[in-house]
């Protein structure tokens, strides 16, 4: 096991990197969509004239082109991007200055309110539908993977895998639709289903979570249940292995503490791939069930080519895979002892 | 209601040849045994007075804002009366009589100068904001300056800039004038009279003036952007809470006087909006009674479509309501070969109507064929059809054939065709006119672009128009009022040709239209002003610029639990200001 004063320097040093690749995720998303429009041909004015109602008057898009900035140098622009990442920033609401707070992705181009305050409205419900479902699927599929890599060819091992291959292959708007169809609408056991803060009523929180949950749930323990399947196949099939049974340990320790302990360090791994990738939106399953979180906030901010918006949430989703992935890292060493830092 | 003698007779006209036209008769009403397929179309279904409840609305977007002055969407339009009232409306009561222009924070029509430059409008006096405070016309003046503010209110309209005296005003955020009231073109001699001051004669002025930018904003209470959170209500609702994007609620509005207002209705107890739910689910939740109301009012997705018109349950409940849109083909009129008429005429009769139809969804769900640019809906059209589109609705091959020999192409010609490939029935119209012109060898190429930059960078921008060889682009549109001027202005007037968002996308400077256009503005008898709409369609028609597709209609499902139901046809949905819960 690496030592306190090892681990601390570790996060440390990976803070550091992360800060550095924040900076260089905001500079590709930035060219993306302000650089590559302006060398395929795109003016300010064009940029600026997508930003106002229906036949504008020039007078109309010259304002929102100076409002917006876009008649700026791009270095300027970026620089006043990442300034109001770090400081802050005032806008122009009319008779008043809105403020927003850091980190602040910028001033909507589409509803005039600043980004960051309603992303952080969004990210309870993402983070809700994201750690519910989470939880579900890695009980749930790694479980399923344990059992099935144990009763290796028996019906429960056949089964489960074609379920699983089923839950892979199934989009979710698919079974999202299917599961809204059939117990919110013909069987209405989850009727009506809107967001509800845990913090207002813990039940129904639940109670219109659990559709989500599942759908979600069902495509990733599918994942996971095969990933474990054949990493316990592997495992269970060491010298150890059999050492440890010969040793007379029983068997729920052998294949706990020996089997799926390190059956569990790849799964560790891509848990926190698609949990930080989820915190920055479950797109499809947000779609489907029509819960305002992230996912839903990033489909509108894409249909209304809303810049800051799009920026917003891909620096935040970059943000939480970097988080996610250095957790797994410290986890790594309860995993696995063999680990070092 | 209080006339006043002193009507212009552009007023009188107007409300002549509106009220004969379309209000000839009482308002219709469905019983319950009478409730029917496309009953509300033409009559009020589930009539009742009955008070109580709350009605739920679902939309799968979002509004452009909520601030009356902010909105160019028509169901915002629709659902802004719920809280605002403009100093013009239209009358509520299914059929045509919803073109009516009435008066609504106004006691009449506008009286208009002699010269046709001064409209003045004089208020009813008891109107109160919902903290009952009284509405004056300054509060209304100011609501007209901020539509100048556009870099902080850039959705609605320009209509005031455009038309008013005091086109370099700067918006009230950056008046320096004491009391940031300072637009010259707008007086207000006292509470109740305002008046407005024009470059130029312009006799749809009342239209301009009914827009949701005459709602009154009292000054005090204005945040710019973030009005939309609590637009100060003067309707029968007010807004309870806001939590943007999400939903909004709105409760009952206690300083709503009914004896000023014939034009909405405040039954239900309180209205629930809720956004961004999914499209599908909106039609699931309206079958199965778990909300009311499709806010959008565009109509049901394909799969409920199915499922409505196959059950005799449903279907009862279901409207194929006229949504005021006309869907059509651009044909540029500076891209060569198309810079010659016959080449375009030529399109005009290869052109499968029918295909066309189904692209769009077919009869019920699409629309009818289309021969003329004004819809049925709007005042001014009159029935005719250059080029066969309903008696070979097919095509005419032979005499798309005659054209092109006529433009000096026997053997047809190439070019491009823009549509917006995020839209799948545009694509489907597309790929219809494709294969229809290619049997006159037209050899057409798709080329499809976003809709969010249709008009600012590619189909709206002529430069790009030309570089491409776009000769055919897609194209949607309904009017901004319900007369000739307001449909036809931006897509065929020779002024309304811009560097990009252009939406006169054909091209046509056509002397004859804009001087139609000139002599129609000008001309304040509202009868002989509604004779010059046709005679534009028919040049236009005759210039081959726009190759109607179809008079658009919505299937819209009516929640049997909501009272009161009828389709406002200027808004081409149901009327949201009338509605009630059973």
């Amino acid at each position: 096991m690496p030592t306190l004063y090892q681990m601390i320097r570790f996060i440390i040093r990976r803070l550091i990197i992360t800060v550095f690749l924040l900076i260089v995720v905001s500079m590709i998303t930035f060219a993306i969509f302000f650089l590559i429009p302006r060398l395929a041909g795109q003016n300010s004015y064009q940029l600026a004239s997508q930003y106002v109602g229906r036949n504008p008057t020039p007078a109309a898009i010259h304002a929102i082109e100076q409002k917006l900035g876009f008649n700026e140098p791009l270095a300027v622009q970026y620089g006043r991007f990442a300034k109001g990442i770090v400081l802050g920033a005032h806008y122009n609401a009319g008779p008043d200055k809105t403020y927003c707070p850091p980190p602040c992705f910028g001033y909507s181009f589409r509803n005039q309110q600043p980004v960051w305050p309603m992303m952080l409205s969004d990210i309870p419900v993402t983070a809700s539908l994201a750690f519910g479902a989470a939880c579900l699927w890695l009980v749930g599929g790694t479980a399923i993977g344990v059992l099935s890599a144990l009763r290796r060819g028996s019906v429960f091992d056949r089964a489960a895998m074609g379920i699983a291959l089923a839950g892979v292959s199934l989009p979710i708007f698919f079974t999202g639709l299917i599961a809204l169809e059939l117990f919110s609408f013909r069987w209405p056991i989850f009727p009506d289903l809107q967001f509800v803060p845990l913090t207002e009523n813990p039940y129904l929180w639940a109670r219109n979570l659990v559709l989500p949950w599942t759908t979600l749930a069902f495509l990733y323990a599918a994942l996971y249940a095969r990933l474990t399947r054949a990493g316990m196949l592997e495992t269970m099939g060491e010298d150890y292995i059999r050492t440890a049974r010969a040793k007379g340990l029983p068997e729920r320790n052998v294949i706990v503490k020996h089997g799926l302990r390190a059956a569990l360090t790849p799964i560790v791994t891509i848990f926190g791939l698609d949990l930080g990738l989820l915190l920055g939106g479950a797109v499809l399953t947000e779609f489907t069930f029509s819960l305002h979180g992230l996912g839903l906030f990033t489909v509108l901010a894409i249909q209304n080519s809303d810049l800051p918006q799009i920026l917003g949430v891909v620096m935040l989703t970059a943000f939480f895979v970097v988080i996610a992935n250095l957790i797994v890292d410290i986890l790594y060493a309860v995993v696995d002892p063999r680990v070092r830092y | 209601m209080n006339r006043r003698s002193i009507i212009p007779l552009a007023a009188a006209g107007a409300v002549a040849a509106l009220g004969l036209a379309a209000c000839g008769s009482a308002v219709k009403t469905a019983t319950p045994s009478q409730v029917a397929y496309n009953a509300g179309n033409t009559s009020v279904v589930n009539p009742s007075a009955h008070k109580g409840g709350t009605i739920t609305f679902n939309n799968s977007s979002v509004p452009d804002s909520t601030d009356p002055g902010n909105t160019y969407y028509a169901h915002m339009w629709n659902m802004a009366r719920l809280y605002g009232r403009s100093l013009m409306t239209f009358k509520s009561c299914p059929g045509k009589c919803g073109l009516q222009l009435v008066p609504d924070l106004a006691s009449a029509r506008g009286q208009v100068s002699a010269d046709g430059l001064t409209w003045t409008y004089h208020i009813k006096p008891n109107i109160r904001f919902e903290d009952g405070t009284k509405v004056t016309t300054t509060d209304i003046k100011y609501a007209v300056e901020r539509t100048y503010a556009k870099d902080v209110l850039p959705n609605g309209p320009s209509y005031f800039a455009l038309l008013l005296t005091d086109s370099k005003y700067p918006g009230p955020y950056k008046d320096k004038t004491p009391g940031k009231l300072g637009l010259k073109s707008v007086d207000t001699p006292n509470a109740t009279t305002i008046v407005f001051h024009l470059q130029k004669p312009f006799a749809d002025f009342d239209y301009v003036v009914s827009l949701p930018q005459t709602v009154p904003v009292p000054q005090a209470k204005d945040k710019g952007a973030n009005y939309q959170l609590h637009p100060v209500s003067t309707g029968p609702y007010k807004f309870q809470n806001y939590t943007l994007d999400k939903q909004f609620t709105l409760v009952r509005n206690t300083e709503w006087d009914p004896a000023t207002d014939r034009n909405r209705k405040q039954l239900a107890d309180k209205i629930v909006v809720n956004l961004n739910v999914n499209a599908d689910t909106i039609d699931n939740n309206l079958i199965h009674n778990f909300a009311h109301i499709d806010m959008a009012g565009t109509g049901v997705q394909a799969a409920a479509r199915a499922q409505v018109l196959s059950s005799a349950s449903l279907r009862k409940n279901a409207d194929a309501a006229p949504s005021g849109f006309l869907w059509f083909t651009y044909i540029n009129s500076k891209v060569k070969p198309l810079d010659n008429v016959h080449c375009r005429r030529a399109v005009e009769y290869a052109a499968d109507k029918v295909a066309y139809q189904t692209a769009y969804g077919g009869p019920i769900a699409g629309g009818s064929i289309a021969s003329t640019v004004l819809p049925p809906n709007i005042v001014g059209h009159q029935k005719f059809d250059l080029y066969g589109a309903t008696t070979k609705p097919h095509g005419d091959v032979a005499k798309a054939e005659q054209e092109l020999a006529a433009c000096g192409q026997p053997n047809g010609f190439a070019t491009n065709m823009a549509f917006r490939s995020d839209r799948p029935k545009e694509k489907a119209a597309s790929t219809a006119m494709q294969q229809a012109l290619s049997e006159a060898g037209i050899k057409v190429t798709l080329q499809g672009y976003t809709s969010g930059k249709y008009f600012t960078n590619f189909a709206g921008v002529p430069t790009f128009v030309h570089q491409h060889d776009l000769g055919l682009s897609i194209g949607g549109w309904a009017a901004d009022w319900p007369d000739g001027y307001g449909f036809l202005y931006y897509l065929t007037a020779g002024d309304a040709i811009a560097p990009a968002g252009n939406t006169n996308i054909g091209e046509l400077d056509d002397p004859k239209v804009n001087n139609l256009f000139a002599k129609a503005v000008a001309t304040t008898d509202a009868g002989a002003r509604n004779q010059i709409w046709p005679q534009i369609d028919r040049q236009v028609m005759s210039q081959a610029v726009i190759m109607p597709g179809v008079y658009a209609k919505s299937l819209l499902y009516r929640n049997p639990n909501v009272t009161n139901v009828f389709v406002h046809l200027y808004y081409g949905m149901y009327d949201y200001a009338a509605l009630g819960r059973k």
